[in-house]
């Protein structure tokens, strides 16, 4: 791969601003945002289910304007320093999926419920704060979302390289790029002035030995990108479950017996997860024909 | 040098104003969709905003209210491009500091842009750090509630042991809390009590908000509330496990202090019979010397001289199961 080749991705994807989030949320969000009793609350109970919204919600809380750089990992403390203007001013400005696609959607679901499997574990493991680390599972994957909008002729080239050659999408990223999602989604996450601790889960959450000071939120995003992908649910635009890395597991120290109530928790939460993104999509097919 | 956002359709700006413009030093940033618009707006605020009446249909209007909206940015002038034909304008619904009329030459653009840019110089009386507005504006907003005769509570806000606070975390994180409080407070006064409300910055740690005095009760509790929330963020995990700090007292000596916490004294209007605003910050001084001696996060309000104290319960572990 040649280093020039390279560069001129990196700086494509460094420049993206507005990345598009799913018609059925911002419609929803629209409609609670003109009701005169939404909460903040409510509306950030609904943005908390998406990574777009959720990323852009913590890039501006973390933006030099707002005065709070790298400071704010969690969504609600976000939220309560917003306000609810700013937030529903967040709403207009959101981007829509001009053509959606069903990758879109399990892309969706595949963040979302990954940022599930990340809360019950970060809480059965005495982390001080699940919330952030759940935060991390949700936004794991946005370098996907940023591959696909700044460089759709590589993003199909990959997909092509996928079904073809029967490998990871992490094998084809490497391949045609030269670089690789979590790398991307990692820089974003860092010009974007998030904290590094939510910086290195993302960056690291395929190879969480990289991970220096969040050791522990790697090997949870990292497990928890597996969990849900073994679980069928959301496939991330990848036909092979992630390998797992041996230092994460033991990092965990998780045992069977254990592993068997996480698993029951995991698939109790996700019926919820389950029944809002029918809602979203109901929403989605309506916004459309309308 | 100052940026200025245009907001509408292309050929909005001449080329003949752009080339003036540019040569001023102004840096301008065209914008022809609404949510791309807001977008800047919110994520990199222009110092100036200069909207076409009637683009896109009612995005004008709309645009003009999230910029107003964003309390922290309600100092950027607006101005309004507007064609003789459509005046005259509702300006209660049109919150902008000027219009100007098509066509314009580049010599008034460029003056309306400098008569505004100094005119805010002019009328700022607002604390530099949480943009909130400063006494004299504080002074007003109490004469008029008192003038009005209607039941208000005049909030005095400030953070407990915000020195120590700051001689361990140094300044700058010092300022951050300010900050921090000051959009809690901004906030949900915004979102419960916008009617009539008024929030200002009396300088350091000292804050005051005025709410209708029926909404006393429900702003103060969740302003207390969001803080136990937010309030993690800004203190080490050390000082967090151990639940207090060791700072130096005004003597200098070694002191233990308590995390950081909120206080609020409410001193209410009508039922004290208040005729001037020393009055009432009289009265609210000798209120929060006994609600700043109990630890926590508080608020007590003078009733006819009789204090109601109402604790809120510390909320450290936070689970959002």
């Amino acid at each position: 791969m040649l280093d020039e080749k390279k560069d001129g991705f990196r700086k494509a994807l460094r420049e993206i601003n507005n990345l598009p989030t799913l018609p059925g949320i911002v419609s929803k969000l629209t409609k609670m945002a003109e009701d005169p009793d939404t909460t903040t609350e409510q509306m950030g109970k609904v943005i908390s289910k998406d990574h777009i919204l959720a990323a852009k919600l913590l890039k501006l809380v973390n933006s030099a304007f707002y005065g709070f750089p790298q400071r704010i990992s969690s969504l609600d403390s976000a939220i309560i320093l917003l306000g609810f203007n700013v937030i529903k001013s967040l709403i207009i400005s959101a981007s829509i999926f001009e053509f959606m696609e069903e990758q879109d959607v399990e892309l969706w679901e595949h963040s979302l419920g990954c940022a599930v499997v990340c809360s019950v574990l970060a809480k059965r493991l005495g982390v001080s704060d699940p919330e952030e680390v759940s935060t991390a599972g949700l936004i794991h994957d946005i370098g996907k979302v940023a591959i696909k909008m700044e460089l759709p002729k590589e993003n199909e080239m990959i997909g092509q390289l996928v079904t073809e050659r029967q490998i990871s999408r992490y094998e084809a990223e490497q391949e045609v790029l030269g670089l690789q999602h979590a790398e991307v989604g990692g820089w974003l996450a860092k010009s974007w002035n998030l904290p590094g601790k939510l910086v290195e889960p993302i960056s690291c959450h395929h190879d969480p030995r990289l991970a220096k000071n969040e050791q522990l939120a790697s090997a949870i995003v990292h497990f928890s990108d597996i969990v849900i992908r073994g679980l069928g649910y959301g496939h991330a635009d990848d036909i092979w479950v992630p390998p797992l890395s041996q230092r994460a597991w033991r990092l965990l120290d998780i045992s069977p017996e254990d592993l068997d109530q996480v698993l029951d928790e995991i698939e109790e939460k996700l019926w919820d997860v389950k029944g809002f993104s029918l809602e979203i999509q109901a929403n989605t097919d309506g916004a459309v024909t309308s | 040098m100052a940026r200025i956002l245009v907001v509408g359709n292309g050929d909005l700006i001449s080329a003949d104003c752009r080339v003036v413009l540019e040569a001023k030093g102004y840096q301008l940033i065209f914008c022809s969709e609404l949510s791309a618009a807001v977008g800047v707006i919110l994520e990199d605020p222009p110092d100036l905003l200069i909207v076409e009446r009637g683009f896109k249909g009612d995005s004008d209007l709309r645009l003009v209210k999230v910029a107003g909206s964003c309390l922290q940015k309600a100092f950027m002038p607006i101005l309004l491009v507007v064609h003789d034909s459509m005046l005259p304008l509702d300006w209660s619904l049109f919150p902008v500091d000027d219009i100007l009329r098509i066509p314009f030459s580049p010599e008034v653009l460029l003056t309306r842009l400098q008569l505004a840019e100094s005119r805010m110089v002019r009328l700022f009386d607002n604390n530099p750090l949480s943009k909130l507005p400063g006494n004299t504006s504080i002074i007003k907003a109490i004469t008029r509630v008192l003038d009005s005769g209607d039941r208000y509570g005049v909030c005095y806000v400030d953070i407990d042991n915000f020195k120590p606070y700051n001689d361990r975390y140094g300044f700058s994180q010092g300022d951050e809390v300010i900050l921090m409080v000051a959009r809690l407070i901004v906030n949900t006064v915004e979102e419960i009590a916008r009617d009539g409300s008024f929030v200002g910055h009396v300088g350091g740690d000292d804050f005051v908000f005025v709410v209708k005095r029926d909404m006393v009760d429900q702003v103060c509790r969740k302003i207390l509330s969001n803080f136990s929330v937010v309030r993690n963020i800004f203190i080490s995990p050390e000082d967090l496990k151990v639940g207090a700090f060791i700072g130096q007292d005004r003597l200098g000596r070694d002191t233990k202090f308590e995390l950081l916490s909120i206080s609020i004294a409410v001193v209410c209007t009508e039922d004290n019979n208040f005729k001037h605003y020393g009055e009432v910050s009289a009265s609210a001084s000798q209120l929060k010397s006994f609600v700043k001696k109990k630890s926590g996060n508080n608020y007590m309000i003078d009733r006819r001289g009789s204090y109601h104290p109402v604790s809120i319960p510390r909320s450290d572990n936070k689970d959002h199961s």
